[in-house]
């Protein structure tokens, strides 16, 4: 995996909380409690907040949740279809960096476009 | 395998992956869709309620329609439409794969939820996009059964998902939070379209479209099919908004005619007609306004004669004679 301290990945579609693609491994085992979690995360950012909406077409770029053992980040896939795909990364507290794991990120969801193998 | 016949639609195709067949899981009812199988695994999905590929592809302008037109009349007797689209390099291989994934599952909602349907497994037959990704049966059903539970979850009413959708015109509450998915949804929804409709005219997934509208539905945003008495199949009248009282206009019967002033050959010199009397000629009757006009040049009765016209001054004055001078210049 291309991101340093990486523990688990997946590619959650968010509008279902259905986990398309996972990789690794997921907190509790359970990609498809994850999936259904980040799309929890991602739709309270989307529609019941102001921060997304707070200049006109802005758009949320990534999430970030801290946790003392790691860090949970989620990053929406711009597709020109309908796909409401989001990638999330599960990164170890001590391994990861998350300077890193972001750019690494921007740069994985853009490829993902291109280049997809579940 | 037998023909046409009743029974889960989920148990047969797992069923027919079991025994690794190619072929397509045909299932009837509303809405009703297709599963495709390559070797026992699911290849692609459709249902007239989740748009297809080419759908989500071209309404979302991703897409030119004579492009993907293009690439289907010469992919699909051999079934490599989606092959096409990769070498001709209209799409990337991560495009389509993310497209077709998200088409199968939308459409699998739609084809393997009901408990029972008239079903039928026709082997051999095969989808013109081709294979472009291969998903496990177990997790198609899986998530075909997940999906259920979740509308169950929001608003347990399923039918907000096939009926046509209205707008409520007063929402029940005083502060309504919409997303853009739902904005949409409303906007474009006109009483006549139904979810399926909708989720085509915009590009967007079928099974999204009824998991937001079940959420509207939750909120009292949309009403209730099947609530409104609609007394016309074509056209959706106006209905009476609030409390308010509809006025009640009068009847208006061809005998009234406009009141258009029209010159007729009594109005010249003689009395104007009466009301209710024929008119020679069937034009309109001329009726006499009920208030009394002076003739052009007449003067006033005396009784009015005699009171002064009331004098304006101060700014009243000074603005009139501001738009005379106006209105002089003009000329």
């Amino acid at each position: 995996m291309a991101i340093p301290g990486a523990i688990g990945a997946s590619i959650v579609d968010h509008t279902t909380g259905f986990a398309v693609a996972t990789a690794g491994a997921a907190p509790d085992s359970d990609h498809a409690a994850a999936a259904a979690g980040a799309a929890d995360v991602v739709q309270a950012a989307n529609s019941r907040s102001l921060f997304v909406s707070a200049v006109p077409h802005d758009l949320l770029e990534d999430l970030i949740i801290t946790t003392a053992g790691g860090y949970h980040l989620l990053r929406p896939v711009q597709t020109d279809f309908d796909s409401r795909l989001v990638l999330y990364v599960w990164l170890d507290r001590i391994h990861g960096n998350l300077a890193i794991a972001r750019r690494r990120m921007q740069k994985l969801a853009d490829e993902l476009v291109t280049s997809f193998t579940s | 395998m037998s023909p046409s016949k009743t029974a889960a639609p989920g148990r047969l195709l797992t069923q027919a992956a079991g025994e690794r067949q190619t072929g397509t899981l045909v299932v009837g009812g509303h809405p009703g869709g297709m599963v495709y199988l390559l070797e026992g695994a699911v290849v692609y999905a459709e249902s007239p309620a989740a748009p297809g590929v080419g759908e989500l592809l071209t309404a979302s302008g991703r897409l030119a329609g004579r492009t993907w037109q293009a690439a289907l009349d010469a992919g699909a007797p051999g079934a490599r439409v989606g092959r096409l689209l990769l070498d001709q390099g209209h799409l990337t291989q991560g495009e389509l794969e993310l497209c077709v994934l998200g088409a199968i599952y939308d459409a699998a909602y739609f084809a393997l939820s009901p408990p029972t349907a008239p079903v039928e497994f026709r082997p051999g037959a095969t989808h013109w996009l081709g294979p472009v990704i291969r998903v496990e049966v177990a997790a198609v059903n899986r998530e075909a059964r997940r999906r259920a539970r979740l509308l169950e979850e929001i608003h347990p009413y399923p039918r907000f998902d096939t009926a046509p959708v209205s707008p409520v015109p007063r929402p029940p509450v005083e502060r309504v939070a919409l997303t853009a998915a739902q904005w949409e949804l409303l906007v474009h929804a006109d009483g006549q379209r139904t979810p399926a409709d909708l989720a085509q005219l915009l590009g967007r997934a079928g099974f999204a479209t009824i998991l937001q509208l079940r959420r509207l539905a939750a909120q009292g945003l949309i009403e209730v099919p099947g609530s409104q008495n609609d007394n016309s199949d074509l056209v959706r009248l106006p209905r009476a908004r609030g409390i308010a009282v509809d006025i009640r206009r009068p009847v208006v019967t061809l005998d009234d005619g406009p009141q258009v002033l029209v010159a007729t050959s009594s109005a010249s010199g003689g009395p104007p007609p009466q009301a209710g009397e024929p008119s020679k000629d069937n034009g309109p009757v001329y009726r006499p306004p009920r208030l009394a006009r002076r003739k052009p040049g007449a003067k006033l009765p005396k009784d009015l004669a005699h009171e002064p016209p009331p004098v304006h001054t101060g700014t009243d004055e000074v603005l009139l004679k501001r738009i005379r001078t106006a209105l002089r210049a003009l000329r």
